[in-house]
C-alpha cells in the first residue's frame, strides 16, 4: 500500500475507472457539502437573535422551492446510479479464457491454487497484462478476499463460489501488495493478510513450475 | 398551568418501580439508556485505546469482545430505547394532548423487558462475552465459545419484544388518543417521526427475531439453517438480519430528525419551513427504508448486478433526507436564531456533522465504490457520522431542550456549551480520519493493523477521549442541575407544542382538562406574546 490516507495505487484499468467515478461523486457531494455548510454558518450568523431582531419573518414554506430541492437531488442521485451501472457489469462479467486461480479462505490464512496444481499459503502471484479470474470460497467461516489496489473484494463463503477478475498493468511488475481479509472472522482476522506479487507472464510461468517441483519433491 | 401542589407522597417502589405513568417510564428509560451509554462508551474507549499502537494494546480476543459489546449496547440499549423509549414515551402523550399512553401497563412492561434485556447483556460479560460483532454472522457466530453468545441471542429477543410492544403503544396512542382538533396537519413533527418509526419497528423487528432464533437453533438444537454441508445458507441470515437492521438505522435517526424539527423553529423564532414536506419525507424514509437492506451485502455473494436495484433505492432515500435538511436551513433563514445549547447541538452539531454521514452514504451506496470501501474504516466513519454526529447530537439537543420540562430547572449554560464544543470537536477528530484510512484500504474490526495507518488512528483515539470527557461534562451538568439548577417556568423557550402549556414537571395526568387544539404548533410568539409570557414566568 502506497498511501496511508487516500486511495492506494491503481493496479488495473478498472481501479482507474472506479477512482474516476469516485472523484466525480466526491466532486458533486463536496459542492453540496460546501453549499449546506456555508448556508448553515451564514444563517446562524446573519440571522442571529439581537435586540432588533427578536422574531423571524412569518413564512411557512414555498412549494416551488420544495419541488426544486426535491427534484434536483433526485436527478443527480439517479444520474449517479445510472452512471455506476456500466462499471458493475464490467466488474461482473469475466473476459474470455482467463487464467483461473482458486482462492480459499481458512482460519486464518489464504490458500491459492494455481492452474498447474501448485498450492500456496498467503503467497499470491499474478502475471501482469493477463486476465486473471479468482474463484473464491471458504473452508470454514466467511472471509473477505480484498485487493485494495484493484478496488475490489468479494466475500469468501462456505458452500458458494464468488468471483472477480483483474488485469494488472505491466508497469507494476515486481511490486508487492497486501491482500487483507476484509470480513470479520475471529481472533486471527487482523493477521490474515496474504502477499500479492505482480510478475511478468514468463516469470510467473517459470515460478509456477519450479514451485510445483519443489512441493512435489518435498512430499 | 398551575403546578399540582398536593401530589401524594409515595414510596420509591410505588413511585417508580410500579409506575404506569408514561412520563416516569420515559425518565426511567432515559436514565437507564444514559447508564448504558456510559458502558457502551467505555467499550468504545477500550477499542480506541487498543488501536493506539498498530500492534494492538490488547489481545485480539478481548478487542473482538469490546467492539461487539460497544455496538450491541449502543444500538439496542442506548439509541433505540433513548429515542423510542425515553423521548417518545415522555413526549407523545403530552404532544398529542392525551393523559397517558393507550396501554399504560404494557408501557411499563416494555420498560422492564428492556431493563431485563440490558441486564442479560451485562451478565453475558461474566459468561464469555459475545465476540462475533453486533451483526453475529454465521458460521462464525455458531463457533463462538461459551454461553455469552446465547445470552446475546436471549437479550436481543427480549429487547426486541420490548421494542414491538412500545411501537404498538405509540401507534395506537397517536391514532386514537389525539386531543380534539389535533388533526394530522397539526400534529407536532416529533410525533409524525415517532409514528413512522413505530411502524418500522413493528414490521422490521420480527425479522431480527427470526435471524437470532435460527442462530440459536443451529447452535444447540442440531438444525442446519446455516450449515452449508447440510444444504443451509449463511446468506439467509444476512438477509434477515439486514431486513431489520437497515430499517433500524432509520429507527435510530427518524425520531432524531423529529427532535430537530421541534428545536430549530423554537430558537429561530420562525414557523417550521415546509411542515408537510418534513412530515411526508419521514413517511417516505419509513417506506423506502424497507427496500435498501441488501446494500450491506453487495460483496457478500450476491451477483454484483443484483445490487443495482438496491443501489438505486439507497441513493433515492437520500432525497427525503436532503429535503429535511433544506427545510431546516430555510427555517433558520430570516429567523432570529438564539444560540442556546440545544440549538447549538441541533444546528452546528447535528446538521453540520450529519450531512457528512449522509454524503458518505451516497458514496458507499454506489456498487462499484462499495466494492472497494465495503468493510473498511470508510464505512465505520459513515455510520458514526450518522449515529454519533446524527442521532447522539439530536439526543443531546433533545435532552437539553426538554430538561426544564422534566425537572422545572435549567441546566448550567456554561457547562452546556463546554459539553457541546467537546462533542462537536471530538466528533470530527475521532471520525473524520477514519474516512482517510478507509479509502486507503484499512479493514474494520481488526485489533492490529498495518503500521502506515498508525498516525491517523492515534488522532482518532485522542478524539474519542475528547468525546469521553464531553460525555462526563454533560452528564455531570444534568445531574447537578436537576437538583440545584435555576428554577424556570412552564415554558422557558416560548414554544407552542402542548407539553409547554402544562407545569414543569407536568402533573400526573398531564392535563386537568383535555386541550382543544385550534392551530399548527409552529406559529412563533409575537413580541406582545413574548412580553406576556416572560411576565407570567
Amino acid at each position: 500500500m502506497t498511501s496511508s490516507s487516500w486511495l492506494p495505487a491503481q493496479l488495473t484499468s478498472m481501479a482507474h475507472n472506479v477512482d474516476l467515478l469516485f472523484y466525480i461523486m466526491l466532486g458533486i457531494i463536496t459542492f453540496f457539502f460546501v453549499v449546506v455548510e456555508v448556508l448553515l454558518i451564514t444563517f446562524l450568523i446573519r440571522y442571529r437573535r439581537t435586540k432588533r431582531n427578536q422574531v423571524g419573518v412569518n413564512v411557512h414554506g414555498n412549494n416551488v422551492l420544495e419541488t426544486v430541492w426535491t427534484l434536483i437531488p433526485a436527478l443527480i442521485l439517479v444520474f449517479m446510479g445510472a452512471y455506476s451501472v456500466k462499471y458493475v457489469y464490467e466488474a461482473q462479467n469475466p473476459p474470455a479464457k482467463p487464467l483461473v486461480i482458486e482462492v480459499i479462505g481458512h482460519e486464518w490464512f489464504w490458500e491459492f491454487k494455481y492452474p498447474n496444481g501448485l498450492d500456496t499459503h498467503n503467497d499470491l502471484r499474478i502475471p501482469a497484462g493477463q486476465n486473471v479470474l479468482f474463484d473464491i470460497h471458504s473452508a470454514d467461516v466467511i472471509h473477505g478476499f480484498y485487493i485494495p489496489e484493484a478496488r475490489i473484494q468479494q466475500d469468501a463463503l462456505p458452500g458458494r463460489m464468488t468471483q472477480f477478475w483483474v488485469n494488472v498493468d505491466t508497469k507494476d511488475i515486481g511490486k508487492q501488495f497486501q491482500v487483507p481479509c476484509d470480513q470479520f472472522c475471529g481472533t486471527g482476522h487482523p493477521i490474515m493478510v496474504g502477499k500479492l506479487t505482480v510478475m511478468s507472464a514468463d516469470d510467473f510461468n517459470s515460478w509456477m513450475q519450479t514451485e510445483l517441483q519443489k512441493q512435489q519433491t518435498k512430499s | 398551568m398551575e403546578a399540582v401542589l398536593h401530589a401524594p407522597r409515595r414510596s420509591f417502589v410505588r413511585e417508580w418501580v410500579l409506575t404506569v405513568d408514561h412520563k416516569k417510564i420515559g425518565i426511567m428509560y432515559g436514565v437507564t439508556a444514559l447508564f448504558f451509554f456510559l458502558i457502551g462508551g467505555l467499550f468504545a474507549l477500550l477499542v480506541r485505546t487498543d488501536l493506539l499502537s498498530y500492534r494492538g494494546v490488547f489481545d485480539a480476543q478481548s478487542y473482538n469482545e469490546f467492539f461487539t459489546m460497544h455496538a450491541t449496547v449502543m444500538v439496542f440499549l442506548v439509541i433505540i430505547p433513548m429515542l423510542m423509549g425515553a423521548f417518545a414515551n415522555y413526549l407523545v402523550p403530552l404532544q398529542v394532548g392525551a393523559r397517558d399512553m393507550a396501554f399504560p401497563r404494557m408501557n411499563a412492561l416494555s420498560y422492564w423487558l428492556y431493563f431485563v434485556g440490558g441486564i442479560i447483556i451485562l451478565l453475558s460479560m461474566l459468561y464469555g462475552m459475545p465476540d462475533s460483532g453486533w451483526t453475529s454472522y454465521p458460521p462464525y457466530s455458531l463457533t463462538s465459545q461459551g454461553p455469552g453468545m446465547d445470552f446475546w441471542v436471549m437479550a436481543i429477543h427480549i429487547v426486541g419484544l420490548s421494542s414491538i410492544l412500545g411501537a404498538i403503544n405509540i401507534i395506537v396512542t397517536v391514532h386514537r388518543m389525539r386531543a380534539p382538533g389535533m388533526t394530522w396537519n397539526r400534529l407536532p413533527l416529533f410525533v409524525w417521526s415517532t409514528l413512522v418509526t413505530a411502524y418500522m419497528q413493528l414490521f422490521a423487528t420480527p425479522a431480527l427475531a427470526g435471524a437470532v432464533t435460527t442462530l440459536l437453533l443451529d447452535r444447540h438444537f442440531g438444525t442446519a439453517f446455516y450449515d452449508t454441508s447440510a444444504g443451509g445458507d449463511p446468506m439467509m441470515y444476512q438477509h434477515l438480519f439486514w431486513f431489520y437492521s437497515h430499517p433500524a438505522v432509520y429507527i435510530m435517526i427518524v425520531p432524531a430528525f423529529g427532535i430537530i424539527s421541534e428545536v430549530i423553529p423554537v430558537f429561530a423564532r420562525k414557523p417550521i419551513f415546509g411542515y408537510h414536506a418534513i412530515a411526508y419525507s419521514s413517511v417516505a424514509i419509513g417506506f423506502l427504508g424497507f427496500f435498501v437492506w441488501a446494500h450491506h451485502m453487495f460483496v457478500a455473494g450476491m451477483q454484483m448486478s443484483a445490487g443495482i436495484p438496491f443501489m438505486i433505492s439507497s441513493l433515492v432515500i437520500a432525497v427525503p433526507t436532503s429535503v429535511k435538511i433544506f427545510n431546516w436551513l430555510a427555517t433558520m433563514w430570516r429567523g432570529a436564531v438564539e444560540y442556546t445549547v440545544p440549538m447549538m447541538f441541533a444546528s452546528l452539531g447535528f446538521i453540520g456533522s450529519f450531512i457528512i454521514g449522509g454524503f458518505s452514504g451516497v458514496i458507499v451506496a454506489a456498487v462499484p465504490l462499495d466494492m472497494h470501501l465495503h468493510d473498511t474504516y470508510f464505512v465505520v466513519a459513515h455510520i458514526h457520522y450518522v449515529l454519533f454526529g446524527g442521532a447522539v447530537m439530536c439526543i443531546m439537543a433533545g435532552i437539553h431542550f426538554w430538561f426544564p420540562k422534566l425537572t422545572g430547572r435549567m441546566y448550567n449554560e456554561k457547562l452546556g456549551y463546554l459539553g457541546f464544543w467537546l462533542y462537536f470537536i471530538g466528533t470530527q477528530v475521532t471520525f473524520f480520519p477514519m474516512h482517510l484510512v478507509g479509502l486507503a484500504g484499512m479493514p474494520r474490526r481488526i485489533a492490529s493493523y498495518a503500521p502506515i495507518f498508525q498516525t491517523w488512528n492515534q488522532v482518532a483515539t485522542i478524539g474519542s477521549y475528547i468525546l469521553g470527557l464531553g460525555t462526563l461534562v454533560i452528564l455531570y451538568n444534568l445531574m447537578v442541575s436537576a437538583k440545584y439548577g435555576r428554577k424556570v417556568g412552564h415554558n422557558p423557550w416560548h414554544a407552542r407544542t402542548l407539553e409547554w402549556t402544562v407545569s414543569s414537571p407536568p402533573p400526573e395526568h398531564n392535563f386537568e382538562e383535555i386541550p382543544v387544539v385550534t392551530e399548527n404548533p409552529y406559529r412563533p410568539y409575537t413580541p406582545e406574546e413574548l412580553t406576556a409570557s416572560r411576565e407570567s414566568a
